[in-house]
């Protein structure tokens, strides 16, 4: 389910960039396209333009042939010295025209066959007119008129008329395809551009509706992780609350248990302090018959009498005893287990100098030291149980020193992040790795039984270290030493959950 | 103690053991006033209340309660005796447990309990508290129910 989700996904994405990319392809050749059939239409309309300057100078060329004939005529009718001047200066205008079209129909080869054609008819016929105009310079206008009527300047006009209609007709040939072509290109632009805008319109509508989608996809996981998220905290805050509940059932259950059996140990030791004092009182009467009366004693009244009595005696006074400190320590571990935290600032290079202080005497006696680093991390927690702790720790280290050497004790520390770290490093007869974890058990003690307790203090200590969100861990071997590491939050925020 | 009528000693210990023990040491002290001994609270709650001879009707009493009671709690009969308008508010209550809880010990005195005392697990400790009961118990004075 998962990874067919992925792979569509995948495959949803390649869609969307592909569509995407698609987008913008479709934008730049549109852009392309416009810039390119831009320059075609001037391009175009250039060659329209030049079109319509050839067929201007073919017109020009043709009034100007046209007036000469004109000029001509007009002095053949009357001699005018103006009409002379027109004729001179329009003969004069007739090269350059016929050069600027030659020069503007370069391109033509069609039209540049008309144009020698018509270099050469506009020679012939200048040539004729300017015989005839010679002619009348010189009087001989009856002259002038008759060759008027036989030379071959009208033959040749129309000749050259006809040529100037065949080239116009050749330029708007030229024309009419140019104007079709460009017509053809814009159709092609628009045509295109169409299309291009139906797929701009397509990726663009595409676009938005992925991201709509996209957008309601987000906001919907969003929303199930906030759910899931809120869960997850009322899951941990319902754990936790469990964990504590089951804590105070524990701790109300040694409560209990530890008082229940307590009465029970006051008959126990109550009667056999009255069974002590009644076999005193055997054992006096025991004295007295043996005295007076010997042979009233038999050798098995007087070993119950004198031994066992009170060697049983004895031996239920000691188990009551040691019966009794235990309870008393398992009752001590629930009251404290039961006892508010109160987190406060704690300098905690005092806190170890007052514990080694509190150890002085006992130092002195073993001549042994207890160093306490000057710059201990300071922590906000709980301060007795802070105390306890260090104190447990440091009277440890000083109970199981390794009397063959001058002992030493260290107390060191530092910071991690937001745990404090504390050590207690002693040159003592060290654990075995074996009990690392069972010295922290409630009345399991290792190594050599040589000191008074009941293996209470570490079980004490690592309990109040867990309730102050710490741990108390040991690095040691046997022979060399032991490290009891203490890390604790550097600020102790307080215990969550109800309280018993 | 009263004059004309001897203070009947009420002790409500559901432990036989202890009550024989407590009993002893009293003795042991000198007092040879009367111990009526019950082992649940609704036998002596109805004797304190209801029997010709108990406390309620005749003559004047000292009761030593036991918290820890099979059937209810010595602190509901501590309030039962104490309660407003009770025969009983005056008649001297000493709680003597095993308890030592000061959660519990501040309820009982709140309660109207006189003397609370802890039976020590050690039998000698718990002998001499006894004995000095049983001093404390010579010289007070313990008020008639008629007198009240």
């Amino acid at each position: 389910m998962l990874a067919g989700l992925s792979i569509s996904e995948r495959w949803f994405h390649r869609l969307v960039l592909g569509a995407i990319a698609l987008g913008f392809f479709v934008l730049v050749s549109v852009g392309a396209m416009a810039a390119s059939a831009i320059l075609q239409n001037q391009a175009q309309i250039g060659w329209i333009n030049h079109g319509y300057h050839v067929e201007r100078a073919i017109a020009r060329y043709r009034v100007l042939v046209e007036r000469l004939e004109a000029a001509r005529r007009g002095m053949l009718l009357r001699d005018d010295p103006a009409v002379a001047g027109t004729f001179a200066s329009t003969a004069a205008a007739i090269g350059p025209a016929l050069a600027d079209l030659q020069r503007l129909t370069a391109d033509n080869p069609r039209q540049q066959a008309n144009m020698a054609f018509a270099a050469k008819l506009s020679r012939a016929h200048l040539t004729t007119l300017r015989r005839s105009v010679a002619l009348v310079g010189l009087g001989r206008r009856d002259a002038a008129v008759a060759a008027f009527n036989s030379d071959q300047s009208l033959p040749l006009i129309r000749m050259i008329r006809s040529l100037c209609d065949r080239m116009t007709a050749e330029e708007d040939r030229l024309l009419a395809r140019r104007d079709a072509e460009q017509a053809q290109s814009l159709t092609r632009f628009y045509i295109a551009f169409g299309v291009a805008a139906v797929l701009l319109a397509i990726v663009g509508i595409g676009s938005i509706w992925i991201i709509a989608r996209y957008t309601r996809d987000l906001s919907a996981s969003r929303d199930e992780l906030r759910l899931l998220n809120a869960g997850l905290e009322g899951a941990v805050a319902e754990r936790t609350i469990d964990l504590q509940r089951a804590n105070d059932e524990i701790q109300r259950f040694a409560y209990i248990v530890s008082h229940d059996l307590r009465a029970p140990l006051v008959n126990i030791m109550g009667f056999t302090t009255e069974l002590e004092s009644a076999a005193a009182q055997l054992a006096r009467m025991m004295d007295r018959v043996e005295a007076h009366m010997p042979e009233l004693v038999d050798q098995a009244a007087r070993i119950a009498a004198r031994d066992d009595l009170p060697e049983a005696i004895g031996f239920i006074r000691t188990s009551s005893d040691k019966m009794d400190r235990l309870i008393k320590a398992i009752l001590r571990l629930s009251r404290e287990g039961r006892r508010p935290l109160t987190p406060e600032p704690l300098d905690m290079t005092v806190l170890a100098q007052d514990v080694a202080d509190t150890l002085r005497h006992r130092l002195d006696e073993i001549g042994a030291e207890m160093r306490v680093q000057p710059d201990l991390p300071r922590i906000v927690s709980d301060r007795l149980a802070v105390e306890q702790i260090v104190s447990n720790l440091a009277e440890n280290a000083v109970k199981y020193l390794n009397p063959d050497h001058a002992g030493r004790i260290e107390i060191r520390g530092r910071t991690e992040g937001a745990r404090a770290m504390f050590e207690v490093a002693d040159n003592g007869r060290g654990i075995d790795p074996r009990d690392h974890e069972r010295i922290f058990d409630l009345f399991r003690r290792s190594g050599v039984q040589d000191q008074p307790g009941e293996g209470i203090g570490l079980a004490h200590t690592r309990a109040l270290a867990y309730r102050l969100g710490g741990a108390v861990t040991v690095e040691s071997e046997l022979g060399s030493g032991a490290v009891f590491r203490l890390t604790l939050p550097v600020t102790f925020a307080g215990e969550q959950g109800p309280k018993a | 103690m009263n004059d004309h009528q001897p203070v009947s000693i009420i002790m409500i210990e559901d432990d036989e053991g202890h009550a024989r023990l407590i009993e002893k040491n009293i003795r042991r002290a000198g007092i040879s006033n009367d111990i009526h001994h019950f082992t649940d609270g609704t036998s002596a709650l109805a004797y304190l209340r209801e029997d010709r001879n108990g406390p309620s009707h005749n003559g004047p009493a000292l009761i030593l309660l036991d918290l820890n009671l099979p059937d209810m709690s010595g602190i509901d009969i501590l309030g039962r005796i104490k309660a407003e308008g009770s025969p009983l508010r005056r008649t001297p209550v000493v709680v003597l447990t095993t308890t030592d809880d000061k959660v519990e010990v501040q309820r009982c005195y709140d309660l109207g309990c006189n003397v609370y005392i802890t039976k020590p697990v050690n039998y000698e400790s718990f002998a001499q508290a006894i004995r000095q009961l049983g001093l404390f118990l010579s010289v007070i004075q313990v008020p008639d129910r008629t007198e009240g």
